[in-house]
């Protein structure tokens, strides 16, 4: 925990993080879930309630902040994280949460996004894809599987989809996690995962959108399904899922790549052990793309990568203190007069 | 093999005619990469401490480096200095120094005939002549017969200057611009003390550099002492009634306003925050703040103008004073995160260092074309209001104005300055700490309104009656947790609401806010009971002002004003506007403010515009004007 | 806060309400579906869905209903968080509320 952070003087509980707001998502909305899981988990991290922010941007998951009650920023589309950079550089004493969803982080935020990523800003950044442009009511979104039929897209759509792990490894993201709106334990646990790690954590939540894109994510949610498509991360445990464990993940000795395959007594030991604190994030790359891009079957949840990157809002605190080491505090009447003056004097 | 510089100090001959004159204008033009800035930057330094009035423009070509001679590869710097009190860098150089035929070519059109032009003949040779069309050789051809001409073998002069250093002919050759700037250093009796030890510390790890810079200056000094060829030189007096008695120094726009950003902290005592993206001619200014963190200045460069702008406005949102600087591309770039600054009433100060446009335009070129963009440049009704420097260091003072309108009335305010302004340079009485005025903000601590039932609650958009400003109530406060965006609001609450009301409500209480903003009256200066104005704002104060005077001294009674504030006008901008006949606006745009005037005043208001990237020249401007005066 | 089941699921069990909830926090007893109120997330898809309106926001139970306003989370009171009803089968026994409740005719 940084010791910037205000710690809350009494215990606090989920009901004081409700807001006064009633909730207007449609019933049946996953972003309830994940609202319930923030609320249930935001006591835990012992932060006076008045030093934590939501900066939301636009989307329904941006409607997120006014259901919390803290302070909250309901910005503009794609633009929550850089606002988000503004806050928590300036004000290191507070502990700043981004809520973004897949059009508003990966079509018009994802300059932004990419970068807050690369600077490792403390910032926890939580993503709500339902691979579909919600408010807008219903439109294709960088996440939908290819041939998508929506109001924009009649005849299919064209483009391939992110793959938003994949892409945040790749601007060199510190800790990258991915879960499930439907799973509070996990939801949970990677939320504490996310939150005790300094710098930048992105965490993909597949969230579902019950009127405009029911059931994406059925394959990963029914219990039948869910054991073969889904596998679990953890740090340290070798990588196995399906039914009694029967699917293991290995390094094919050939090609370097990853694959799935069929796991015998004999060659558990060949399995792969998660290492979410690899130096290297191409493991955690090759996992991430296991997933199939339209389907998302194979797809891995948990934390991928979790690594220590120097942290911007502390370098950047530290370049105002060397200067004042070296400089001394500034003198305003020294800087205005410069090194070369002259003087006049009263007129003779 | 060291060479020591020696002590002695340079003198002037005293058998070599003197004149006096009480201004001249000088133009140094060169290649880009020929140190024409410094040259003019260390005249200008020189003018300064002693004690002459001055005005700079230096011109820019877009191109970092341009190819070696040729035209787009020009760059000048132009210095107007005086005994007496002056308002611009002149309308036409008095002198010219051109290092090679480019440099002439492209400059020689605005020397007035019998103009002096001096020149580096050793660059004129064949070849460098045609790369820029001279078939024959000015120099030779009588084609500069109008001029007078001093062909000075600069280049060789100075090889042979600095023979016993062990340079290269390239790397000696580069000093070639102190040899010009001994030259007309001594052409002008300035005193050299000051370059001399600008260039010791300059190259204070590099001694032999020094020592060559050094003696390429003396070198230059001594060519024109001992030249018959340089037959007179001249005396300018100091400008002994222009100065009210203070300490002076020489300053440029941006660096103005960069201290008056810091300047501005230091009164509010809230930590800076600029959020920006390197643009011409607005990068100085970020350059310059992040030189200052022992300030408690935070710079933060980020991926684009439109990051730039929102990290400021979420340090705003936490307690900073936020600002962005930019010019006219990153404004309309911006526009979207300015309305959700005007919607969330937040404070922040955008800096918009105008250039010429549209789109890219012509960065390094001035221009104060963005005026309508800063008034309307936004989705729905999104009121602004507008501060305008008159002069570089007008800058100072400006930058402290828009943040205290912004911290006043939580609002974003534009600081509309151009690339004239920026780059140009002045003599600037440093003010006291004292004579700055206190920015404090009060922000809120507690409940500030009591429901029906009693209890006590945080409205944050619950307004001061007379400024209409909401409270600021920032993040860490216990108590006073509230959620606020773009949406539209409930005054008082601030919960989201679509009610039609309540939305039209909020609309004109925004536009009352900035209506309402506290500025002075605008002054008007008529000292003959003229019947006509001109009317002017930004940095066209410098040309209108000598326009004026050259009209006034040839018997044309007319007054003048000049705005500093673009929204809201001060209140008896009206009344004044009415009590003249005839009102003209000289401006560096198509009419913008004419417009404005035109809408909100219904005064037959009459344009006069220039869009060339230049600006004003007073001769010209007051031909103009008195042509205009003259219609009906 | 949460939903709650109330008296008119008893003996019918249409279970229209578990389709629709996102976070599978309804479970099935021997005469009555209960709503796991630590689970339950507040969407309100469950309600407009019951055809017999036996589906309340705790807040919003009418008065001759009262009773059954805790029934639901003392349900869970041995394990308040199960993990998902479809991991979980039918309880065994109902809560002493619903099982004094007289058996419904058919019809």
């Amino acid at each position: 925990m940084r010791t910037e952070l205000a710690l809350s003087a009494k215990p606090l509980t989920a009901k004081d993080f409700k807001s006064d707001q009633e909730t207007r998502w449609c019933p049946g909305c996953g972003d309830y879930a994940i609202l319930a899981a923030v609320q249930g988990f935001m006591p835990e991290l012992q932060v006076a309630k008045e030093n934590i922010v939501f900066v939301s941007g636009i989307g329904c998951s941006s409607r997120f902040p006014y259901y919390m009650n803290t302070y909250g920023m309901h910005s503009i589309h794609g633009r929550a994280p850089a606002i988000a950079t503004g806050l928590a550089t300036s004000r290191r004493d507070l502990s700043v949460w981004v809520v973004t969803g897949d059009g508003d982080a990966l079509s018009i935020g994802g300059n932004h996004l990419i970068h807050a990523l690369r600077r490792n800003v403390n910032l926890k950044i939580l993503l709500f894809n339902n691979r579909i442009y919600g408010l807008t009511k219903g439109q294709y979104s960088p996440t939908s599987e290819v041939g998508k039929i929506t109001k924009s897209t009649p005849m299919g759509s064209l483009d391939a989809p992110f793959n938003p792990v994949s892409l945040a490894l790749g601007a060199e993201a510190s800790f990258v996690a991915r879960t499930i709106d439907s799973d509070r334990k996990h939801l949970t646990e990677v939320l504490r995962q996310a939150a005790a790690h300094p710098g930048t954590a992105l965490i993909e939540i597949y969230q579902n959108c019950n009127i405009f894109n029911d059931g994406a994510f059925d394959a990963l949610k029914d219990k039948q399904q869910a054991e073969e498509a889904v596998i679990r991360l953890e740090h340290g445990k070798p990588i196995r899922f399906g039914a009694d464990g029967a699917r293991g993940v290995v390094r094919d000795p050939a090609t370097g790549d990853l694959k799935v395959v069929d796991v015998t007594p004999g060659d558990e030991a060949g399995l792969l052990v998660h290492d979410a604190h690899a130096a290297s994030p191409l493991t955690a790359i090759g996992l991430a793309r296991l997933a199939d891009p339209d389907t998302l079957h194979h797809t891995p949840i948990g934390v991928l990568r979790d690594v220590r990157r120097p942290v911007y809002d502390t370098q950047m605190a530290h370049q105002l203190d060397t200067a004042v080491e070296q400089k001394g505090k500034g003198d305003l009447a020294a800087l205005l007069t410069g090194n070369d003056t002259w003087t006049v004097g009263s007129s003779s | 093999m060291a060479v020591q510089i020696s002590e002695r100090v340079l003198t002037q001959s005293p058998d070599k005619e003197v004149r006096r004159l009480n201004r001249v204008v000088i133009r140094f033009a060169g290649d880009s990469g020929d140190g024409m800035q410094l040259t003019g930057d260390r005249f200008t330094s020189e003018t300064a401490s002693f004690g002459n009035d001055l005005s700079t423009l230096p011109n820019f070509p877009a191109e970092i480096r341009a190819p070696a001679g040729t035209l787009p590869g020009v760059s000048s710097f132009q210095l107007h200095f005086a005994d007496h009190d002056i308002l611009t860098p002149g309308d036409a150089p008095d002198v010219l120094v051109a290092m090679n035929p480019a440099a002439l070519k492209a400059n020689i059109k605005d020397v007035p005939r019998g103009g002096e032009v001096i020149v580096d003949t050793d660059e004129f040779t064949k070849r460098a002549m045609q790369k820029v069309g001279y078939d024959t050789s000015p120099l030779e051809d009588g084609s500069l017969d109008a001029y007078r001409i001093h062909g000075v073998p600069l280049t060789t002069l100075t090889v042979e200057a600095l023979k016993e250093f062990d340079l290269s002919r390239k790397e000696a050759e580069r000093s070639k611009n102190m040899f010009a700037l001994g030259l007309l250093s001594w052409m002008y009796h300035r005193p050299t003390e000051g370059t001399e030890q600008f260039l010791k510390q300059k190259f204070a790890k590099k001694p032999q550099i020094a020592a060559a810079n050094i003696a390429a200056f003396r070198a230059g000094w001594n060519f024109g002492e001992t030249t018959e060829d340089f037959a007179v030189s001249y005396e300018v007096a100091p400008a002994a009634t222009a100065f009210p008695v203070g300490t002076y120094r020489n300053i440029s726009g941006n660096l103005a306003l960069a201290y008056g950003l810091i300047a501005a902290s230091q009164q509010a005592d809230l930590p800076l925050f600029l959020g920006s993206y390197p643009i011409t001619p607005a990068s100085d200014i970020l350059h310059e703040l992040s030189k200052h963190k022992n300030f408690g200045v935070r710079t933060f460069q980020a991926e684009d103008e439109i990051a730039g702008i929102g990290a400021a406005l979420g340090a705003a949102f936490g307690g900073s004073l936020a600002v962005t600087t930019t010019s006219g591309p990153g404004v309309a770039l911006k526009s979207e995160t300015i309305a959700l600054a005007v919607s969330m009433e937040l404070p922040l100060v955008v800096v918009d260092i105008q250039r010429g446009g549209p789109s890219t335009g012509l960065p390094t070129k001035t221009e104060q074309a963005d005026l309508l963009q800063a008034m309307y440049g936004r989705n729905g009704e999104a009121p602004v209001p507008i501060v305008a420097p008159r002069t570089p260091t007008d800058c100072f003072a400006a930058a402290l104005e828009a943040a205290r309108i912004a911290l006043t009335y939580r609002t974003p305010v534009f600081l509309l300055s151009d690339g004239y302004l920026a780059n140009g340079s002045e003599p600037w009485r440093i003010p006291a700490l004292t004579e700055l005025p206190d920015l404090t903000v009060q922000f809120a601590t507690g409940p500030n309104h009591t429901l029906d039932d009693g209890t006590d609650v945080f409205w944050p958009y619950k307004r001061d009656p007379q400024t209409l400003a909401r409270p600021w109530a920032l993040p860490g406060t216990p108590g006073l947790e509230h959620r606020i965006g773009g949406i539209e609001k409930e005054d008082g609450t601030g919960n989201i609401s679509y009610d039609p009301a309540n939305h039209e409500f909020m609309v004109r209480t925004r536009r009352a806010k900035v209506d309402g903003v506290d500025v002075p009256d605008i002054e008007v200066d008529d000292p003959h009971g003229a019947t006509s104005l001109v009317l002017g704002w930004g940095s066209t104060y410098g040309p209108i002002t000598a326009a004026v005077r050259r009209l006034r001294t040839a018997g044309v009674p007319i007054a003048q004003a000049h705005l500093r504030h673009l929204n809201p006008f001060p209140g008896n901008l009206g009344e004044v506007l009415r009590s003249y006949d005839k009102v003209v606006i000289p401006e560096m745009n198509l009419g913008q403010l004419a417009t404005l005037i035109r809408a909100k005043y219904l005064v037959d208001a009459r344009s006069y515009n220039q869009v060339n990237g230049m600006p004003f020249k007073a001769e010209q401007l007051a031909a103009a004007l008195q042509e205009m005066l003259r219609e009906d | 806060m949460t939903y709650v089941i109330a008296q008119p699921c008893v003996d019918l069990k249409d279970k229209a309400c578990v389709d629709e909830c996102p976070v599978d926090c309804i479970y099935e007893g021997p005469r009555k579906m209960y709503i796991n109120p630590d689970e339950c997330v507040d969407c309100g898809a469950c309600e407009p869905v019951c055809p017999v309106e036996a589906i309340f926001y705790e807040d919003s139970l009418p008065d001759e209903l009262s009773e059954y306003a805790t029934v639901d989370r003392e349900f869970f009171a041995a394990d308040p968080s199960p993990g998902g009803a479809s991991s979980v089968g039918v309880a065994e026994a109902d809560h002493p509320v619903v099982r004094a409740e007289p058996v419904r005719a058919a019809g």
